[in-house]
């Protein structure tokens, strides 16, 4: 028999893969261009009411409704890319908050003027929502599913970054752009690619955080602290440290609900502060 | 044939509101060898960045094999065929010496095998991260990794600055053998005057901006009290 705390890191574990997804991108795209994106939730909320709408609309499979997601997500960052962000990579901070702030407001108003404020259900089909029994302790399916999809693409994006010519020029352009630059590598269009990428990766967060967290509105703002707090934790531009602070505060969120309701939602951020204090520049952080 | 590599005329160019380059007019041919010599902060670094196109042009414009490049970004200019080569050599850390010689890579005669053959020091350290690097390997790698975008053209920042004698004639040696191969040319910057005179043919000095010299290699290495003038006791003692 197991004791009920691998329930709890089970379900801690699940949220923070969660996390993860939805933060890989903003700590990519502050690493490497210093963009500050506070839009990066509203393309994951894009991609949460895409599937939402291939599902319960259209009949899709949940399953085929995800890739839609991605690019829905994915093709959204390009076009605001182009057309907007473009203008303000040289601009300050302010101006970058401004804008993308802007961005998530209007994104939060149009999902409710078009699906209303309600919380969006989504039907899924009966297998995953079952669970498997395991000496003793049930682990729910959808949440496996979760833990591998985003161990998968995890393991994807390492050896992505790691392997390829692609992932080595992104690699140089965080490193020292001016010299990538100065090589012949367009890091304009390494950024589009990665920024890209990672709003598709939110979208697909979004899309498989409906079953557990919900979907409504206010999902671009509520799931923007999280994605600050695991971008911060993790230290800026790093995968591995995305992953290491998605897991640690997902499990620390869930255990602090379970074991000490009280302090309920607040240990995350007492979780936040500790590590922030241990490592200012984030776990794996270089600045 | 007429049309040279790279000309320069009359270009005036800075950072932000400083301007540090005065009507600055050069030609390099093809296949041909400058040296930019002058005093520390007399704009040499400024010169080369500004034909990679990391400064304000303010007037005057660039031609790169007679077409005109004074608007195209730095790395258009870069894939168009000029290797840069940086004076704080800008290693990437977080890439291997192999990597760094592949990111930027572009087909053409120097390979990766050719590379190592040049300096078979990087090929023992292939696995080692940027940053585990020597200062003279590093200038290896900086080198190395120019030569592996294939460039018509090679700019380079002082690269022996700091490094030991034997470094330098290692050095020296892999630029002459680049040199031989016959397809590229070179823009060194350097504060060594003797050898940068020795493995170039043309040079110009700049004072203030500008430039206050203009003579065949060979020359000018004779003419020791222009060079003394303009560049500094330093040669003086060295010759």
């Amino acid at each position: 028999m197991l004791p009920p705390i691998f329930g709890v890191l089970f379900d801690g574990f699940a949220y923070g893969m969660l996390l993860f997804l939805l933060s890989v991108g903003q700590s990519v795209t502050l690493g490497m261009m210093n963009f500050i994106n506070l839009a990066h939730c509203s393309f994951a909320m894009l991609g949460g009411y895409v599937t939402v709408l291939l599902v319960n609309r259209y009949g899709w499979p949940f399953f085929a409704a995800l890739p839609i997601a991605f690019l829905a997500a994915a093709l959204a960052s390009v076009a605001f890319e182009r057309t907007l962000y473009r203008r303000l990579y040289r601009a300050s901070d302010l101006d970058q908050v401004l804008l993308t702030i802007g961005i998530t407001f209007i994104s939060v108003a149009a999902a409710a003027y078009i699906f209303t404020t309600a919380q969006q259900p989504l039907q899924l089909p009966a297998y995953l929502r079952g669970s498997l029994s395991f000496m003793g302790l049930d682990f729910a399916v959808y949440r496996l599913i979760l833990i591998g999809i985003a161990l998968a693409i995890t393991a994807l994006l390492v050896a992505c970054l790691e392997y390829t010519r692609f992932g080595a020029k992104i690699r140089a352009a965080v490193d020292n752009e001016r010299m990538a630059r100065g090589l012949g590598i367009d890091v304009d269009r390494a950024f589009a690619l990665t920024f890209a990428l990672g709003s598709g990766l939110a979208g697909l967060g979004g899309a498989l955080a409906i079953e557990i967290v919900g979907l409504d509105p206010s999902f671009a703002f509520t799931y923007l602290v999280y994605v600050l707090i695991v971008v911060s934790v993790g230290g800026l531009g790093s995968i591995g440290g995305s992953f290491a602070a998605a897991a640690v505060l997902g499990i620390s969120d869930i255990a602090g609900k379970y074991y000490v309701p009280q302090l309920g939602a607040f240990l995350i951020y007492l979780v936040m502060v500790g590590l922030l204090m241990w490592r200012p520049a984030g776990l794996f952080g270089k600045r | 044939m007429a049309e040279p590599l790279l000309s320069l005329r009359k270009v005036t160019a800075g950072y932000g509101e400083a301007v540090v380059l005065h009507d600055v007019s050069l030609e390099v041919p093809e296949n041909g060898s400058l040296a930019v010599l002058g005093r520390n902060g007399v704009g040499k670094t400024t010169l080369l960045l500004t034909i990679m196109g990391f400064t304000h042009l303010r007037g005057g414009s660039l031609a790169w094999r007679g077409r005109d490049i004074s608007r195209l970004p730095p790395h258009r200019r870069a894939a168009g065929g000029i290797g840069w080569v940086a004076q704080e050599r800008e290693i990437f850390p977080s890439l291997s010496v192999e990597e760094n010689l592949i990111v930027a890579s572009r087909p053409g005669a120097w390979t990766l095998a050719m590379t190592y053959k040049l300096f078979p020091r990087l090929a023992e350290r292939r696995r080692n991260m940027g940053h585990q690097l020597s200062g003279g390997e590093q200038q290896m790698l900086a080198i190395a990794r120019a030569l592996m975008t294939n460039p018509a053209l090679m700019l380079l920042d002082e690269p022996f600055e700091g490094l030991a004698p034997v470094i330098v004639e290692e050095l020296v040696a892999a630029i002459k053998t680049m040199l031989a191969g016959g397809s590229i040319a070179i823009v060194l910057v350097e504060q060594h005057t003797d050898i940068a005179l020795e493995l170039t043919s043309e040079a110009v000095v700049l004072e203030r901006g500008a430039v206050a010299h203009r003579a065949a290699s060979k020359d000018l290495q004779k003419d020791l009290p222009t060079l003394d003038r303009l560049v500094g006791l330093r040669v003086a003692t060295s010759t």
